[in-house]
Protein backbone atom coordinates (compact mmCIF):
# COMPACT_ATOMS: atom_id res chain seq x y z
CA UNK A 1 0.00 0.00 0.00
CA UNK A 2 0.92 3.31 -1.01
CA UNK A 3 0.45 5.51 2.40
CA UNK A 4 2.54 8.56 0.88
CA UNK A 5 -0.44 9.04 -0.88
CA UNK A 6 -2.36 8.86 2.56
CA UNK A 7 0.10 11.33 3.95
CA UNK A 8 -0.89 13.37 1.28
CA UNK A 9 -4.60 13.74 3.05
CA UNK A 10 -2.52 14.54 6.23
CA UNK A 11 -2.02 17.89 5.06
CA UNK A 12 -4.57 20.69 5.89
CA UNK A 13 -4.77 22.39 2.61
CA UNK A 14 -5.05 19.06 1.06
CA UNK A 15 -7.87 18.13 3.48
CA UNK A 16 -9.61 20.76 2.88
CA UNK A 17 -9.54 20.69 -0.91
CA UNK A 18 -10.44 17.19 -0.67
CA UNK A 19 -12.80 17.47 1.35
CA UNK A 20 -14.20 20.27 -0.30
CA UNK A 21 -14.51 18.39 -3.16
CA UNK A 22 -16.58 15.40 -1.80
CA UNK A 23 -18.80 16.98 0.99
CA UNK A 24 -21.30 18.09 -1.93
CA UNK A 25 -21.76 14.83 -3.10
CA UNK A 26 -21.83 12.75 0.12
CA UNK A 27 -24.26 15.01 1.28
CA UNK A 28 -26.44 15.07 -2.19
CA UNK A 29 -26.17 11.44 -2.61
CA UNK A 30 -27.13 10.19 0.96
CA UNK A 31 -29.95 12.84 0.97
CA UNK A 32 -30.94 11.09 -1.66
CA UNK A 33 -31.02 7.56 -0.76
CA UNK A 34 -32.60 8.00 2.54
CA UNK A 35 -35.03 10.23 0.54
CA UNK A 36 -36.03 6.76 -1.16
CA UNK A 37 -35.72 5.08 1.91
CA UNK A 38 -37.88 6.27 3.63
CA UNK A 39 -40.47 6.24 0.43
CA UNK A 40 -40.34 2.60 0.51
CA UNK A 41 -40.35 2.10 4.03
CA UNK A 42 -42.66 4.52 5.25
CA UNK A 43 -45.22 3.85 1.95
CA UNK A 44 -43.98 0.39 -0.15
CA UNK A 45 -43.58 -1.85 2.42
CA UNK A 46 -45.81 -4.17 3.65
CA UNK A 47 -47.66 -3.83 7.18
CA UNK A 48 -45.70 -6.09 9.90
CA UNK A 49 -47.97 -8.94 10.29
CA UNK A 50 -47.71 -8.16 14.68
CA UNK A 51 -46.56 -4.81 15.03
CA UNK A 52 -48.52 -3.33 12.10
CA UNK A 53 -47.88 0.11 10.90
CA UNK A 54 -45.78 1.05 14.31
CA UNK A 55 -43.00 -1.29 12.65
CA UNK A 56 -41.85 1.73 10.40
CA UNK A 57 -39.96 3.58 13.33
CA UNK A 58 -37.24 0.84 12.87
CA UNK A 59 -36.18 3.00 9.33
CA UNK A 60 -35.45 5.58 11.50
CA UNK A 61 -34.27 3.62 14.71
CA UNK A 62 -31.11 1.01 13.08
CA UNK A 63 -29.79 3.04 11.25
CA UNK A 64 -29.00 5.84 13.70
CA UNK A 65 -28.27 3.07 16.46
CA UNK A 66 -25.80 1.61 13.40
CA UNK A 67 -24.47 5.14 12.80
CA UNK A 68 -24.05 6.38 17.02
CA UNK A 69 -21.38 3.45 16.95
CA UNK A 70 -19.55 3.41 13.78
CA UNK A 71 -19.26 7.02 14.77
CA UNK A 72 -17.71 6.46 18.11
CA UNK A 73 -15.26 3.61 16.28
CA UNK A 74 -14.65 6.44 13.44
CA UNK A 75 -13.84 9.09 16.32
CA UNK A 76 -11.70 6.56 18.41
CA UNK A 77 -9.60 5.28 14.89
CA UNK A 78 -9.33 9.30 14.68
CA UNK A 79 -7.57 10.31 17.56
CA UNK A 80 -5.28 7.00 17.66
CA UNK A 81 -3.82 8.42 14.62
CA UNK A 82 -4.09 12.11 16.08
CA UNK A 83 -2.14 11.04 18.57
CA UNK A 84 0.27 8.73 16.92
CA UNK A 85 1.42 10.98 13.81
CA UNK A 86 0.67 14.51 16.25
CA UNK A 87 -2.01 14.78 12.85
CA UNK A 88 -3.97 17.81 13.71
CA UNK A 89 -6.37 17.01 10.82
CA UNK A 90 -6.95 13.77 12.77
CA UNK A 91 -7.90 15.41 15.84
CA UNK A 92 -10.07 17.92 14.09
CA UNK A 93 -12.36 14.99 12.31
CA UNK A 94 -12.30 13.49 15.86
CA UNK A 95 -13.90 16.71 16.91
CA UNK A 96 -16.05 17.17 14.41
CA UNK A 97 -17.72 14.25 14.43
CA UNK A 98 -18.69 14.04 18.10
CA UNK A 99 -21.95 16.14 18.48
CA UNK A 100 -23.02 14.48 15.56
CA UNK A 101 -22.38 10.83 17.28
CA UNK A 102 -23.96 12.26 20.29
CA UNK A 103 -27.26 13.32 18.07
CA UNK A 104 -27.30 9.94 16.43
CA UNK A 105 -27.16 8.42 19.90
CA UNK A 106 -29.78 10.40 21.09
CA UNK A 107 -31.79 10.10 18.00
CA UNK A 108 -31.46 6.24 18.40
CA UNK A 109 -32.85 6.31 22.11
CA UNK A 110 -35.61 8.73 21.24
CA UNK A 111 -36.93 6.75 18.39
CA UNK A 112 -36.44 3.37 20.73
CA UNK A 113 -38.28 4.95 23.39
CA UNK A 114 -41.67 5.83 21.27
CA UNK A 115 -41.07 2.42 19.44
CA UNK A 116 -41.20 0.85 22.92
CA UNK A 117 -44.21 2.45 24.27
CA UNK A 118 -46.54 0.81 22.30
CA UNK A 119 -44.63 -2.38 21.70
CA UNK A 120 -43.74 -3.37 25.26
CA UNK A 121 -45.93 -1.27 27.31
CA UNK A 122 -42.78 0.95 28.70
CA UNK A 123 -40.45 3.38 27.37
CA UNK A 124 -37.59 2.25 28.81
CA UNK A 125 -36.38 -1.10 30.11
CA UNK A 126 -33.14 -1.72 31.86
CA UNK A 127 -32.38 -4.13 29.17
CA UNK A 128 -28.50 -4.51 27.62
CA UNK A 129 -28.65 -2.55 24.78
CA UNK A 130 -30.64 0.43 25.77
CA UNK A 131 -28.10 0.35 28.99
CA UNK A 132 -25.52 0.33 26.91
CA UNK A 133 -26.36 3.06 24.23
CA UNK A 134 -27.60 5.33 26.76
CA UNK A 135 -23.57 4.64 28.31
CA UNK A 136 -22.32 5.62 24.50
CA UNK A 137 -24.41 8.72 25.12
CA UNK A 138 -22.51 9.52 28.59
CA UNK A 139 -19.56 8.83 26.71
CA UNK A 140 -19.93 11.34 24.05
CA UNK A 141 -20.63 13.72 26.22
CA UNK A 142 -17.51 13.53 28.49
CA UNK A 143 -15.54 14.03 25.18
CA UNK A 144 -17.25 16.88 24.36
CA UNK A 145 -17.00 18.17 27.87
CA UNK A 146 -13.64 17.49 28.34
CA UNK A 147 -12.98 19.22 24.81
CA UNK A 148 -14.77 22.27 25.67
CA UNK A 149 -13.30 22.86 29.21
CA UNK A 150 -9.95 22.74 28.85
CA UNK A 151 -8.71 25.76 26.97
CA UNK A 152 -5.74 25.43 24.88
CA UNK A 153 -6.17 23.70 21.92
CA UNK A 154 -3.46 20.76 21.87
CA UNK A 155 -3.84 19.47 25.17
CA UNK A 156 -7.82 19.68 24.83
CA UNK A 157 -7.17 17.42 21.20
CA UNK A 158 -4.81 14.93 22.90
CA UNK A 159 -6.51 14.96 26.60
CA UNK A 160 -10.43 14.07 25.04
CA UNK A 161 -8.45 11.39 22.15
CA UNK A 162 -6.99 9.70 24.89
CA UNK A 163 -10.27 10.00 26.54
CA UNK A 164 -11.36 8.75 23.27
CA UNK A 165 -9.37 5.69 22.95
CA UNK A 166 -10.15 4.58 26.56
CA UNK A 167 -13.56 4.61 25.08
CA UNK A 168 -12.82 2.21 22.84
CA UNK A 169 -11.27 -0.20 24.92
CA UNK A 170 -13.67 -0.08 27.49
CA UNK A 171 -17.01 -0.31 25.01
CA UNK A 172 -16.97 -3.99 24.44
CA UNK A 173 -16.58 -4.66 28.06
CA UNK A 174 -19.21 -2.44 28.99
CA UNK A 175 -21.29 -3.91 26.47
CA UNK A 176 -20.92 -7.12 27.08
CA UNK A 177 -21.20 -6.64 31.27
CA UNK A 178 -24.77 -5.46 30.15
CA UNK A 179 -25.76 -8.31 27.75
CA UNK A 180 -25.37 -10.63 30.67
CA UNK A 181 -28.38 -9.41 32.26
CA UNK A 182 -31.31 -10.72 31.13
CA UNK A 183 -32.54 -8.67 27.76
CA UNK A 184 -35.90 -7.94 26.80
CA UNK A 185 -34.66 -6.41 23.40
CA UNK A 186 -35.34 -8.55 20.50
CA UNK A 187 -32.71 -10.16 18.40
CA UNK A 188 -30.77 -7.66 15.64
CA UNK A 189 -32.62 -8.19 12.60
CA UNK A 190 -29.95 -7.75 9.95
CA UNK A 191 -26.84 -8.54 11.75
CA UNK A 192 -27.43 -12.16 10.43
CA UNK A 193 -25.90 -11.74 7.41
CA UNK A 194 -26.53 -14.82 5.66
CA UNK A 195 -29.95 -15.14 6.19
CA UNK A 196 -31.95 -12.32 7.68
CA UNK A 197 -35.17 -12.59 9.88
CA UNK A 198 -36.95 -9.85 7.51
CA UNK A 199 -38.68 -10.29 3.97
CA UNK A 200 -37.21 -8.74 1.09
CA UNK A 201 -39.54 -5.98 0.68
CA UNK A 202 -39.02 -4.74 4.16
CA UNK A 203 -34.79 -5.16 3.95
CA UNK A 204 -33.97 -3.21 1.20
CA UNK A 205 -35.28 0.56 2.62
CA UNK A 206 -34.03 -0.21 5.46
CA UNK A 207 -30.29 -1.39 3.86
CA UNK A 208 -30.92 2.11 1.79
CA UNK A 209 -31.45 4.13 4.66
CA UNK A 210 -28.74 2.85 6.46
CA UNK A 211 -26.00 3.29 3.51
CA UNK A 212 -27.75 6.84 3.15
CA UNK A 213 -27.18 7.24 6.54
CA UNK A 214 -23.43 6.27 6.54
CA UNK A 215 -22.64 8.39 2.76
CA UNK A 216 -24.15 11.73 5.04
CA UNK A 217 -21.84 10.91 7.93
CA UNK A 218 -19.32 11.29 6.05
CA UNK A 219 -20.52 14.10 3.79
CA UNK A 220 -21.29 16.27 7.29
CA UNK A 221 -17.27 14.71 8.73
CA UNK A 222 -15.91 16.52 5.41
CA UNK A 223 -18.13 19.79 6.44
CA UNK A 224 -17.36 19.74 10.26
CA UNK A 225 -13.62 18.78 9.43
CA UNK A 226 -13.30 21.12 7.16
CA UNK A 227 -14.63 24.09 8.94
CA UNK A 228 -12.57 22.91 11.93
CA UNK A 229 -9.18 22.80 10.17
CA UNK A 230 -10.37 26.53 8.31
CA UNK A 231 -10.81 27.49 12.27
CA UNK A 232 -7.21 26.06 13.18
CA UNK A 233 -5.30 27.15 10.58
CA UNK A 234 -6.86 30.60 10.21
CA UNK A 235 -3.06 32.72 10.14
CA UNK A 236 -1.46 30.41 7.22
CA UNK A 237 -0.93 31.41 4.14
CA UNK A 238 -3.42 28.94 2.23
CA UNK A 239 -6.52 30.36 3.92
CA UNK A 240 -6.10 33.33 2.96
CA UNK A 241 -6.00 32.17 -0.39
CA UNK A 242 -9.34 29.66 0.18
CA UNK B 1 17.81 3.42 48.22
CA UNK B 2 15.49 2.01 45.74
CA UNK B 3 13.62 5.28 44.34
CA UNK B 4 10.99 3.45 44.19
CA UNK B 5 10.78 2.51 47.50
CA UNK B 6 11.20 6.41 49.08
CA UNK B 7 9.04 7.53 46.86
CA UNK B 8 6.27 5.09 48.64
CA UNK B 9 6.92 6.07 51.85
CA UNK B 10 7.08 9.71 51.10
CA UNK B 11 4.00 8.98 49.91
CA UNK B 12 2.86 7.47 52.88
CA UNK B 13 4.35 10.56 55.24
CA UNK B 14 2.38 12.46 52.93
CA UNK B 15 -0.88 10.91 53.26
CA UNK B 16 -0.28 11.01 56.90
CA UNK B 17 0.11 14.82 57.06
CA UNK B 18 -3.10 14.58 54.65
CA UNK B 19 -5.18 11.97 56.55
CA UNK B 20 -8.64 14.46 56.48
CA UNK B 21 -8.85 13.50 52.93
CA UNK B 22 -8.78 9.74 53.63
CA UNK B 23 -11.32 10.08 56.38
CA UNK B 24 -13.50 11.97 54.54
CA UNK B 25 -14.18 9.28 52.19
CA UNK B 26 -13.98 6.67 54.98
CA UNK B 27 -16.81 8.67 56.74
CA UNK B 28 -19.21 8.96 53.78
CA UNK B 29 -18.82 5.31 53.37
CA UNK B 30 -19.43 4.12 56.70
CA UNK B 31 -22.45 6.67 56.31
CA UNK B 32 -24.12 5.75 53.29
CA UNK B 33 -24.21 2.13 54.25
CA UNK B 34 -25.70 3.18 57.55
CA UNK B 35 -28.04 5.79 56.34
CA UNK B 36 -29.59 3.02 54.16
CA UNK B 37 -31.29 0.97 56.58
CA UNK B 38 -32.76 3.77 58.62
CA UNK B 39 -34.46 5.67 55.61
CA UNK B 40 -35.77 2.80 54.11
CA UNK B 41 -36.94 -0.68 54.86
CA UNK B 42 -35.24 -2.48 58.26
CA UNK B 43 -36.26 -5.99 57.62
CA UNK B 44 -33.84 -9.03 56.92
CA UNK B 45 -34.61 -10.49 53.75
CA UNK B 46 -34.69 -6.73 52.11
CA UNK B 47 -31.71 -5.23 53.62
CA UNK B 48 -30.06 -8.98 52.42
CA UNK B 49 -30.61 -7.85 48.75
CA UNK B 50 -29.72 -4.55 48.51
CA UNK B 51 -26.27 -4.81 50.73
CA UNK B 52 -24.42 -5.43 47.19
CA UNK B 53 -25.12 -2.27 44.76
CA UNK B 54 -25.10 -0.15 48.48
CA UNK B 55 -21.22 -1.64 48.84
CA UNK B 56 -20.29 -0.86 45.43
CA UNK B 57 -22.01 2.30 45.47
CA UNK B 58 -20.99 3.71 48.45
CA UNK B 59 -17.14 2.86 47.66
CA UNK B 60 -17.44 4.12 44.51
CA UNK B 61 -18.58 7.30 45.80
CA UNK B 62 -16.06 7.50 48.36
CA UNK B 63 -13.28 7.10 46.30
CA UNK B 64 -14.97 9.54 43.60
CA UNK B 65 -14.59 12.05 46.64
CA UNK B 66 -10.99 11.94 47.47
CA UNK B 67 -9.58 11.42 44.22
CA UNK B 68 -9.56 14.99 43.27
CA UNK B 69 -6.21 15.60 45.49
CA UNK B 70 -4.85 12.85 44.08
CA UNK B 71 -2.36 14.69 41.70
CA UNK B 72 -3.32 18.35 42.33
CA UNK B 73 -1.53 19.10 45.36
CA UNK B 74 1.84 17.24 44.20
CA UNK B 75 1.07 19.10 41.18
CA UNK B 76 1.07 22.36 41.56
CA UNK B 77 4.23 21.91 44.15
CA UNK B 78 5.93 20.74 41.14
CA UNK B 79 6.20 17.23 42.58
CA UNK B 80 5.03 15.54 39.13
CA UNK B 81 7.67 17.36 37.41
CA UNK B 82 10.35 16.04 39.42
CA UNK B 83 9.07 12.37 38.77
CA UNK B 84 9.00 12.98 35.12
CA UNK B 85 12.36 13.96 35.29
CA UNK B 86 14.23 11.56 37.57
CA UNK B 87 15.68 8.59 36.28
CA UNK B 88 13.12 6.01 37.09
CA UNK B 89 10.43 4.90 34.63
CA UNK B 90 7.60 7.48 34.98
CA UNK B 91 4.82 4.87 34.49
CA UNK B 92 6.43 2.52 37.64
CA UNK B 93 6.36 5.58 39.85
CA UNK B 94 2.69 6.37 39.02
CA UNK B 95 2.31 2.77 39.90
CA UNK B 96 3.87 2.93 43.05
CA UNK B 97 2.03 6.84 43.87
CA UNK B 98 -1.39 5.03 43.02
CA UNK B 99 -0.50 1.77 45.28
CA UNK B 100 0.24 4.01 48.34
CA UNK B 101 -2.60 6.07 47.58
CA UNK B 102 -4.85 2.99 47.37
CA UNK B 103 -3.52 1.88 50.34
CA UNK B 104 -4.66 4.83 52.26
CA UNK B 105 -7.88 5.90 50.70
CA UNK B 106 -9.26 2.61 49.81
CA UNK B 107 -7.67 -0.45 52.61
CA UNK B 108 -9.87 1.50 55.49
CA UNK B 109 -13.30 1.02 53.48
CA UNK B 110 -12.70 -2.80 53.08
CA UNK B 111 -11.52 -3.30 56.84
CA UNK B 112 -14.85 -1.16 57.93
CA UNK B 113 -16.77 -3.30 55.23
CA UNK B 114 -16.96 -6.17 57.41
CA UNK B 115 -18.84 -3.69 60.26
CA UNK B 116 -20.99 -2.58 57.81
CA UNK B 117 -22.13 -5.42 56.38
CA UNK B 118 -22.95 -6.88 59.36
CA UNK B 119 -25.35 -4.58 60.01
CA UNK B 120 -26.85 -6.16 56.63
CA UNK B 121 -26.92 -9.58 58.63
CA UNK B 122 -24.83 -10.57 56.51
CA UNK B 123 -23.48 -13.99 57.39
CA UNK B 124 -19.27 -14.43 58.14
CA UNK B 125 -18.45 -16.02 55.13
CA UNK B 126 -20.56 -13.84 52.70
CA UNK B 127 -18.78 -10.97 55.10
CA UNK B 128 -15.07 -12.17 53.52
CA UNK B 129 -16.83 -12.66 49.65
CA UNK B 130 -17.87 -8.50 50.32
CA UNK B 131 -14.45 -7.84 51.45
CA UNK B 132 -12.47 -9.78 48.32
CA UNK B 133 -15.66 -8.21 45.41
CA UNK B 134 -14.69 -4.97 47.56
CA UNK B 135 -10.39 -5.50 47.32
CA UNK B 136 -10.93 -6.21 43.34
CA UNK B 137 -12.90 -3.60 42.65
CA UNK B 138 -11.22 -1.04 44.64
CA UNK B 139 -7.74 -1.83 43.24
CA UNK B 140 -9.37 -1.32 39.57
CA UNK B 141 -11.01 1.69 40.18
CA UNK B 142 -8.28 3.28 41.89
CA UNK B 143 -6.39 3.28 38.70
CA UNK B 144 -9.82 4.99 36.63
CA UNK B 145 -9.78 7.95 39.28
CA UNK B 146 -5.98 8.03 38.46
CA UNK B 147 -7.05 8.53 35.14
CA UNK B 148 -9.91 10.90 35.43
CA UNK B 149 -7.66 12.52 38.17
CA UNK B 150 -4.79 13.21 35.86
CA UNK B 151 -6.60 14.21 32.86
CA UNK B 152 -8.54 16.63 34.56
CA UNK B 153 -5.46 18.13 36.50
CA UNK B 154 -5.12 21.43 34.66
CA UNK B 155 -9.28 22.32 34.86
CA UNK B 156 -10.13 24.61 37.95
CA UNK B 157 -13.52 23.11 38.49
CA UNK B 158 -13.73 19.42 37.30
CA UNK B 159 -15.86 18.32 39.91
CA UNK B 160 -18.90 17.66 37.05
CA UNK B 161 -16.79 17.03 34.33
CA UNK B 162 -14.93 14.19 36.48
CA UNK B 163 -18.01 12.50 37.09
CA UNK B 164 -18.89 12.13 33.69
CA UNK B 165 -16.38 10.71 32.99
CA UNK B 166 -15.65 8.30 35.55
CA UNK B 167 -19.01 6.82 35.77
CA UNK B 168 -19.46 4.59 32.40
CA UNK B 169 -15.52 3.43 32.47
CA UNK B 170 -16.46 2.32 36.59
CA UNK B 171 -19.76 0.92 35.12
CA UNK B 172 -18.97 -2.78 34.80
CA UNK B 173 -17.12 -2.97 37.69
CA UNK B 174 -20.19 -1.72 39.80
CA UNK B 175 -22.38 -4.38 38.15
CA UNK B 176 -19.99 -7.48 38.56
CA UNK B 177 -19.17 -6.12 41.71
CA UNK B 178 -22.65 -6.11 42.81
CA UNK B 179 -23.65 -9.69 41.22
CA UNK B 180 -20.79 -11.39 42.94
CA UNK B 181 -22.13 -10.03 46.39
CA UNK B 182 -25.67 -11.12 45.29
CA UNK B 183 -24.62 -14.63 44.26
CA UNK B 184 -22.92 -15.33 47.41
CA UNK B 185 -25.85 -14.10 49.86
CA UNK B 186 -28.25 -16.53 47.31
CA UNK B 187 -25.74 -19.75 47.84
CA UNK B 188 -25.15 -19.06 43.75
CA UNK B 189 -22.51 -19.47 42.19
CA UNK B 190 -19.85 -16.91 42.41
CA UNK B 191 -16.58 -17.73 40.58
CA UNK B 192 -18.11 -16.32 37.18
CA UNK B 193 -18.21 -12.63 38.24
CA UNK B 194 -15.36 -12.80 40.32
CA UNK B 195 -13.36 -13.86 37.69
CA UNK B 196 -14.64 -10.86 35.40
CA UNK B 197 -13.47 -8.73 38.41
CA UNK B 198 -9.91 -10.50 38.93
CA UNK B 199 -9.75 -9.81 35.15
CA UNK B 200 -10.75 -6.51 35.18
CA UNK B 201 -7.92 -5.93 37.50
CA UNK B 202 -5.50 -7.08 35.82
CA UNK B 203 -6.53 -5.35 33.10
CA UNK B 204 -6.15 -1.93 35.20
CA UNK B 205 -3.05 -2.80 36.45
CA UNK B 206 -1.46 -3.23 32.87
CA UNK B 207 -2.82 -0.38 31.23
CA UNK B 208 -3.48 1.44 33.76
CA UNK B 209 -0.39 3.35 34.89
CA UNK B 210 0.33 4.10 30.95
CA UNK B 211 -2.63 5.97 30.09
CA UNK B 212 -2.75 7.76 33.38
CA UNK B 213 1.46 8.49 33.02
CA UNK B 214 0.00 9.80 29.26
CA UNK B 215 -2.50 11.78 30.58
CA UNK B 216 -0.38 13.51 33.35
CA UNK B 217 2.46 14.35 30.65
CA UNK B 218 -0.27 15.75 28.32
CA UNK B 219 -1.70 17.89 31.72
CA UNK B 220 1.88 19.12 32.09
CA UNK B 221 2.36 20.93 28.28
Amino acid sequence: MNLKKIYKYGSPPNFYRFAMKLEPWCLSLGLFLTAIGSIGGLFIAPKDYQMGDAFRIIYFHVPSAYLSMSAYAAMGIASIIGIVWRSNVAFAVAKSIAPFGALMTAVALITGMLWGKPMWGTAWVWDARLTSEFILLLLYFGYIALHATIKEQKRADRAASLLAILGIVNLPIIHYSVVWWNTLHQASTISKLDSPSIVGEMLWPLLLMIIGYMIFFIGVICRGGSAEVLMREKRSNWVKEV
Amino acid sequence: MNIYFQLFSREIRVAFKRWTDALTGFILFFLIAILFPLISDSNKEFLLTIVGPIMMFSAFFASMLSMQNMFKPDFQNGTIEQLMLSKGSFVSLILTKTIAYWLFTSLPLILISGLTASIYFVSASGILIIQLTLLLSTLTMVHINAFTAAITLGIRYPGALMTLIITPITLPILIFGSKTIENSILGADISGPLYFLTGMMMLSFFLGPWITASALKISMD
